[in-house]
């Protein structure tokens, strides 16, 4: 069986990650966004890019 | 200190009024020299946009974000930020290790961008807009009001 790829998050994809946040502006939890602790670590730490470069708000 | 070098992605936040004042070309030349007299190796530094912020930062509302792919050694990263901080353009910027530079980047490299590519819209324009509407509100209170003064 074909192993399923990881996915990966880049900060500069402001579209892809606002998929991944609620509209207050948090990370939704791994039980909403349906990825493995991973993929969830990896979109935490591009949201956490994003917003240091005020791409993404810290609150809305 | 070790020589390895170490491929990194940058991403720079560029003051839009000094953009305007000196040009594009001359600050993104400004941000190269100061990377390159750290030892840092620029292949790739271009515009990547100039947008609104989702916060303030100081002042300002908008900026000029140019991304750049480096190969640095060592601490010179480090070294780099703290003058990029210190003096110029740059009011933020993030350096990230990669573990290499991609094809579709090298081949952009370091582009010149002509003075009318790039729009900086005036940063007092939105709150411009925002007082006139203030200013259209409050006519229309004072307006509403006198009416009613005159019907009592």
């Amino acid at each position: 069986m074909a192993k399923k790829e990881s996915r990966h998050f880049d900060f500069k994809d402001v579209e892809g990650l606002q998929v991944y946040m609620t509209s207050q502006g948090l990370l939704l939890p791994a039980k909403r966004s349906g990825l493995n602790a991973r993929e969830q670590r990896r979109l935490k730490r591009a949201i956490k890019q994003a917003r240091f470069l005020a791409l993404l708000p810290y609150t809305a | 200190m070790t020589d390895h070098k170490h491929y990194y992605q940058a991403m720079f936040l560029l003051d839009n009024q000094e953009v305007r004042q000196k040009g594009f070309n001359e600050v993104r030349d400004w941000v190269r020299r100061t990377l390159e007299k750290h030892a840092i190796s620029v292949p790739v530094l271009r515009l990547w946009g100039e947008r609104e912020m989702t916060y303030r930062v100081g002042t300002r509302g908008r900026a000029t974000y140019l991304l750049g792919w480096l190969e640095a050694a060592g601490n010179s990263i480090n070294e780099a930020k703290r003058e990029l901080y210190l003096v110029g353009p740059v009011f933020r910027c993030l350096f990230l290790e990669e573990a290499a530079i991609p094809e579709d980047e090298l081949a952009l490299g370091i582009p010149a961008i002509a003075d009318h590519e790039l729009v900086i819209p005036e940063e007092g324009a939105e709150t411009d807009d925002e007082s006139d509407d203030f200013s259209a509100r409050e006519e229309e209170k004072v307006a509403v009001g006198s009416e009613e003064e005159n019907d009592g």
